[in-house]
């Protein structure tokens, strides 16, 4: 092609580019910015006076403090296993549900339910089932249930275990509807191909279904992760905003709203990207390794 | 290697009944092709003899073992599916190794067998491929190289070629033809491609809702079709359907209809004398029709014109009208045919057909 129209067909592309560039320059790079800027400053709509660089001393003070740290481990193990329990659960319930059997669609409608109800109503069901409203045997012996864990564990720990418990069990429901159709997506042959070689499921499974599945599974693993660490919704409406085990999450929001100290707040939430930025690099290389030379 | 029976063979889903009462007997070393409409019975029947789908009723037996409840991986049965089947994530070698790890067979055989069939099919260059770097043919050949290694008694191919195109095909039915003459495995082929059926089986098992029309030798399909459907299943064109009244005039029987009379031949008048006066339907391919000449006998003439010519070059097919009877003749390419010109037509006496409008039975 000559010069001049390929450098004309490249204005065109930037200009089909342009409201798709726009669109995420102001709703994902605006704030971004405004946020990174803001974890430099003091600011703070409580504060009286204008609003000072400070330089990374939001970043230092939180470095420096114990509590930022045990906040960061408690929200990597949250997010580390709840997203392992929900992917095993999910699997599981993807298998179970990727072949025929009498009351598929009710057992479906059964999974399915806690993650497509509002976050809202699956947290009260599930307040309701760790806490019943009505005494009964149960009631009480849930309330046993609790002091035992907080006894063992310390204060907080039951409401944190809840939080754990209700997140896997929303969880696994959207990933185990995921990953269905995920397994539905898979030429049903090449499941059939397995059956021919080999009498163990666990073999087919591990050598076929696995490795078929495996961009579905970075993928899962990916939100999954990203949702943990970014988690307030579950931790804030199942513990009515007490803050009873600190996770980053809900640190950065009383910080924010409560508090009005924007500037440490934002430094707070920053300091996930590192961490969810290695998880994305390492899933997508799994989702879509770089693909060798063709031969 | 091996015979496979079966035997009474029943297969129900909840409300269809797929497979009625099949049975079959394919003898050591035959390269069967069960053919059919889609949705006649032959995929599942292939899929149980593989152990994929459970048997309803009746008995599957190879070579000396009853099936029924052996797992598939137990049965000494290869399959090639059509969409190949190779998994994504590995190499073509993998791929062909596969069977032979699952059964954990140490890796000095599994290489050697692996060569083997690669060599066979001609495929030793893309041992380290992927799947998606291969074109249509090439995966084709590596999903028969899968089948090859495991050395198995039977192989069963579920309509392997419907997804190459036309040429490919062709090329690809003549391979496994030699493949079948060299390693003389016994082979059961499902398609709803007659002409890969008739080209491929040592013997034809045409198959239609479920049930068993006919079996026999590619050529015994083609001459002495039991019934309609198969007459008109097999053959290309298909053979031309016409319904007739049995008359009797003249001291023989004549196939008459309005815009077509011709003599019954001797040779079928006798079974067709309890149908004097009734219904029944001539059948003539267009291949046993041709042009009328002076010498050829009136009583197996008739007049036509000609609605539609479609010359392919090796023969131009005609669609004819024979007064309200619409006839395909396949003539020679010399031909000058033109459309709305009259044309006498002859067929060949030994090689008219006659089926029972009720039954669909040949008479």
């Amino acid at each position: 092609m000559r010069p001049a129209g390929r450098a004309r067909d490249i204005r065109l592309a930037y200009l089909l580019l342009a409201p798709a560039v726009l669109l995420l320059l102001t709703a994902l790079a605006y704030p971004v910015g405004w946020e990174a800027w803001t974890s430099l400053t003091d600011l703070s709509p409580l504060k009286d006076g204008s609003t000072s660089f400070v330089g990374l001393a939001n970043y230092r003070h939180f470095l420096a403090d114990a509590d930022f740290w045990r906040a960061a481990t408690v929200t990597l193990a949250y997010a580390v296993v709840t997203s392992a329990a929900k992917l095993a659960v999910g699997v599981g319930l993807a298998l179970l549900l990727a072949r025929p059997f009498r009351g598929r669609a009710l057992v479906f409608l059964a999974v399915f339910l806690p993650w497509a109800y509002p976050a809202s109503v699956s947290v009260i069901g599930w307040y309701w089932t760790l806490n019943p409203p009505i005494t009964t045997a149960y009631s009480v012996f849930m309330g046993h249930v609790k002091y035992a864990v907080d006894g063992a564990l310390g204060s907080g720990s039951w409401a944190f275990v809840s939080v754990t418990l209700f997140n896997i069990w929303r969880g696994s429901s959207f990933i185990g509807v995921f990953l269905l159709a995920g397994i539905n997506a898979i030429p049903p042959e090449l499941f059939d191909c397995a059956i021919l070689e080999s009498k163990s499921a666990w073999r087919r499974f591990w050598f076929v279904t696995v490795p078929l599945l495996k961009p579905f599974l970075a993928l899962a693993v990916f939100l999954s992760l990203t949702t943990a660490f970014a988690d307030l919704a579950n931790v804030w409406m199942l513990t009515a905003g007490r803050i009873v085990y600190p996770v980053i999450g809900t640190h950065a929001y009383w910080l924010a709203i409560h508090a009005g100290q924007f500037g440490p707040a934002s430094a707070l939430s920053l300091m996930l990207a590192p961490f969810l930025l290695a998880i994305l690099f390492v899933v997508f290389r799994m989702f879509d390794p770089p693909e060798r030379k063709r031969t | 290697m091996a015979q496979v029976m079966m035997k009474d063979l029943n297969k129900k889903y909840d409300e269809v009944h797929a497979v009625k009462d099949v049975n079959l007997h394919i003898r050591d070393k035959e390269f069967v092709v069960l053919v059919g409409p889609s949705g006649c019975g032959k995929s599942t029947t292939l899929r149980m003899v593989a152990g994929l789908e459970e048997i309803t009723a009746g008995e599957i037996t190879i070579g000396d073992r009853v099936v029924n409840d052996l797992p598939p991986k137990d049965r000494d049965i290869a399959m090639v599916f059509q969409n190949y089947a190779l998994y994504p994530h590995m190499t073509v070698y993998d791929n062909m190794a596969f069977g032979l790890k699952m059964r954990k067979f140490p890796k000095p055989e599994i290489a050697k067998r692996v060569g083997e069939a690669a060599e066979i099919l001609g495929i030793q260059e893309l041992l380290k491929r992927k799947p998606r770097q291969l074109s249509g043919g090439q995966r084709q050949r590596v999903a028969v190289g899968r089948a090859i290694v495991r050395h198995p008694q039977v192989f069963l191919f579920d309509e392997p070629l419907s997804n190459l195109d036309a040429k490919l095909r062709v090329q690809m039915r003549v391979e496994l033809k030699r493949l079948h003459d060299r390693l003389e495995t016994t082979a059961i082929y499902v398609t709803h491609d007659q002409v890969e059926a008739m080209t491929l089986g040592d013997r034809v098992v045409v198959m239609k809702d479920g049930w068993i029309q006919q079996v026999g030798e590619p050529l015994e399909l083609y001459g002495k079709p039991s019934n309609r459907f198969v007459a008109g299943f097999i053959g290309s064109p298909s053979m031309n359907f016409v319904e007739i009244t049995v008359a009797d005039a003249n001291g023989a029987l004549w196939a008459d209809t309005p815009g077509l009379r011709v003599k019954v031949p001797p040779a079928i008048a006798g079974r067709l004398g309890a149908y004097k006066g009734q219904r029944v339907t001539l059948g003539i391919r267009p291949e046993d029709l041709r042009i009328a000449a002076g010498s050829d006998s009136a009583d197996y003439s008739f007049d036509t014109v000609i609605e539609v010519v479609e010359p392919l070059g090796s023969e131009i097919l005609l669609d004819l009208k024979a007064g309200p009877n619409v006839i395909v003749a396949r003539v020679e390419p010399t031909v000058r045919a033109k459309l709305h010109d009259k044309m006498r037509l002859t067929l060949h006496q030994e090689r008219v057909h006659f089926f029972d409008n009720k039954t669909e039975l040949a008479i």
